[in-house]
């Protein structure tokens, strides 16, 4: 059960054991906007929603179906019209207080002014926490392959590597939950592909071996990549969005991109699109491979 | 846990741009540099030469048009003064531009985080930005007497709205995902100001001083036309001008054109060491 909101967690890093918490649970959650002509716009219906704690979780859907939406209110971004959310049992609010959230977004949204070290460095010097444990940045920034751009600026690199910089600057803070929104969109398709496996190798990376595995929840268009990075695919209806479909991908771990010849991924891919195309849903055009 | 850096995608991944060279600035090629000065200077000269010709051939009386070697030799001749008097206008100037800008910035800083802020404020700025406050000089000699004080008031006044209107521009021009990443740690009200707003609007900054600080010399100047006995170049030319020694008055208006030439080269040069941005937004004025 959730911790009410008044109370504060003893330790400052996961007080909660991964089997007793769920990494983000939604009770009801649903965004009604009020548009300027003073309609009512019902982006998402009520949604509940369990994530434990070690998943990977992506979420698919058209576009405009509340995918983004649905991520801002786990992230404490965006207050819901109605219903709660908890990330490891606490509201969304503390959970940014304790660092607790690791974001990725389309777009690398970093500091111009900041070399891409520093730009890793943000999320630790922002809202210094004594006992907040931090990534090693020397060994994150080997790991997410900018090794020698350090000085560089964003301006001065790739798209891809932008990313790498923005991925590596989620996980400096050693977040015990990423959210990812379509992170790879605007990447082109060679990276893109890389980019998934990527992800995969730096998401359990953490300086403390002992911490419960990371979750993550991964907003995208592809089913194919839904289908090759997450464990659970959780499919999304048009506006007013809900979940429509949980789709459960049986691969083993560690995932490979042979996998994705596999039969059984093209299986995986057939459900979640049979989904997409349920009578709810109108066919929408995925831009999938 | 660390494994090897990922050789093939480097590959994949090359650099857009090559790294620039950003604490050592290189030395500018004299070529290009003589290209760019070369040009205006020999039209100057030659509109010099034209008047020069044009006010032997018509022999108009000195007290009307100086010819252009009479106001060099004033200049050569009496440069000291002009030097001095200059400093002063500088001084003044600068000062305004520091009190104006400042002023500019605190309260942009302000209404860049309260809409009701910036409801009371901005209409308050835009009256004073409307009102040509050289209006205002006969007011501030009787508020802050006959020194130098009214004078960097005016510059100062006269300065602060284009700095305003570009900083709050500036600290509002933030990439709104920017924003949800230092909200989703926690950051506060201070750290988003000084970590992602404050740099953002460096280049605002920048682009209206650009501005500010050609008007800061004008209020300086007019300030000191009303402050005569206070010197300045301002004082030089009404005095020069009472005893009709119109070479005195082109000698020191040519003094005024030289600061102002390299105090806007000074902030082009800041710009480029301490701006980050290399293509400037257009500043609003």
């Amino acid at each position: 059960m959730p911790l009410p909101s008044h109370v504060a967690p003893t330790v400052i890093k996961h007080p909660i054991e991964p089997e007793a918490e769920p990494a983000v649970q939604l009770c009801g959650v649903s965004l009604t906007y009020e548009t300027t002509a003073g309609a009512r716009l019902e982006a998402v219906r009520p949604t509940t929603l369990k994530i434990r704690a070690g998943e990977f979780v992506a979420l698919v859907g058209p576009s405009g179906c509340g995918k983004t939406s649905l991520m801002r209110v786990i992230a404490g971004l965006q207050p819901p019209s109605s219903g709660e959310a908890f990330v490891f049992g606490q509201t969304p609010k503390q959970a940014q207080r304790y660092k607790r959230l690791g974001l990725v977004f389309q777009e690398p949204a970093l500091l111009a002014w900041r070399s891409v070290e520093d730009n890793i460095r943000l999320g630790l010097e922002l809202n210094p926490r004594e006992n907040h444990s931090r990534n090693n940045v020397e060994q994150l920034i080997e790991m997410v392959g900018l090794l020698g751009f350090q000085r560089y600026r964003p301006a001065e690199l790739s798209g891809g590597m932008q990313q790498r910089v923005a991925l590596a600057r989620a996980l400096a803070i050693d977040p015990p939950l990423l959210l990812l929104d379509e992170p790879f969109a605007a990447l082109d398709e060679m990276t893109r592909e890389h980019m998934r496996y990527e992800l995969l190798r730096l998401w359990g990376v953490s300086h403390n071996p002992q911490d419960p595995p990371r979750s993550a929840v991964f907003v995208t268009h592809s089913v194919a990549e839904a289908v090759a990075i997450a464990d659970r695919v959780l499919v999304m209806s048009v506006r007013p969005g809900r979940i429509i479909a949980d789709v459960p991908i049986a691969t083993t771990r560690p995932r490979r991109p042979e996998h994705e010849h596999s039969d059984r991924f093209i299986n995986d891919c057939a459900i979640v699109r049979a989904a997409l195309r349920s009578p709810t849903t109108p066919a929408v055009p995925l831009d999938a491979a | 846990m660390v494994s090897d850096p990922i050789r093939t995608v480097d590959q994949l991944d090359v650099p857009l741009a090559p790294t620039r060279a950003r604490a050592a600035l290189p030395l500018p090629n004299l070529r290009p540099l003589l290209a760019w000065i070369m040009p205006p200077l020999i039209a100057l000269l030659l509109l010099a030469i034209g008047v020069e010709i044009w006010a032997r051939a018509t022999d108009v009386s000195i007290w009307v048009m100086p010819r252009p070697t009479a106001v060099i030799e004033a200049f050569v001749s009496d440069f000291g003064l002009y030097f001095q008097e200059g400093l002063l206008t500088t001084g003044v100037s600068l000062a305004g531009l520091a009190v104006g800008t400042a002023t500019a910035t605190i309260i942009a800083a302000g209404v860049a985080h309260s809409q009701l802020l910036e409801r009371a404020v901005l209409p308050i700025a835009i009256m004073v930005k409307v009102t040509p406050v050289v209006a205002l000089i006969p007011l501030f000699i009787i508020w802050l007497g006959h020194s130098v004080e009214p004078k960097i008031a005016i510059a100062a006044l006269i300065t602060y709205f284009p700095v305003l209107v570009n900083a709050i521009a500036g600290f509002r021009d933030v990439d709104p995902r920017m924003h949800d990443f230092f909200r989703s740690v926690d950051a506060s009200t201070w750290e988003i100001f000084r970590h992602l707003r404050l740099p953002a609007a460096v280049p605002f900054l920048f682009a209206s001083l650009k501005i500010s600080v050609t008007l800061s010399l004008i209020g300086a100047v007019v300030a000191e036309f009303f402050l005569s006995g206070q010197g300045g170049l301002g004082a030089l030319i009404w005095i020069e001008q009472n005893n009709l020694r119109l070479e005195r008055v082109f000698a020191a208006v040519l003094m005024l054109t030289l600061i102002g030439v390299t105090l806007s080269t000074a902030v082009v040069a800041a710009e480029r060491v301490f701006s980050w941005r290399l293509d400037q937004p257009v500043a609003a004025s």
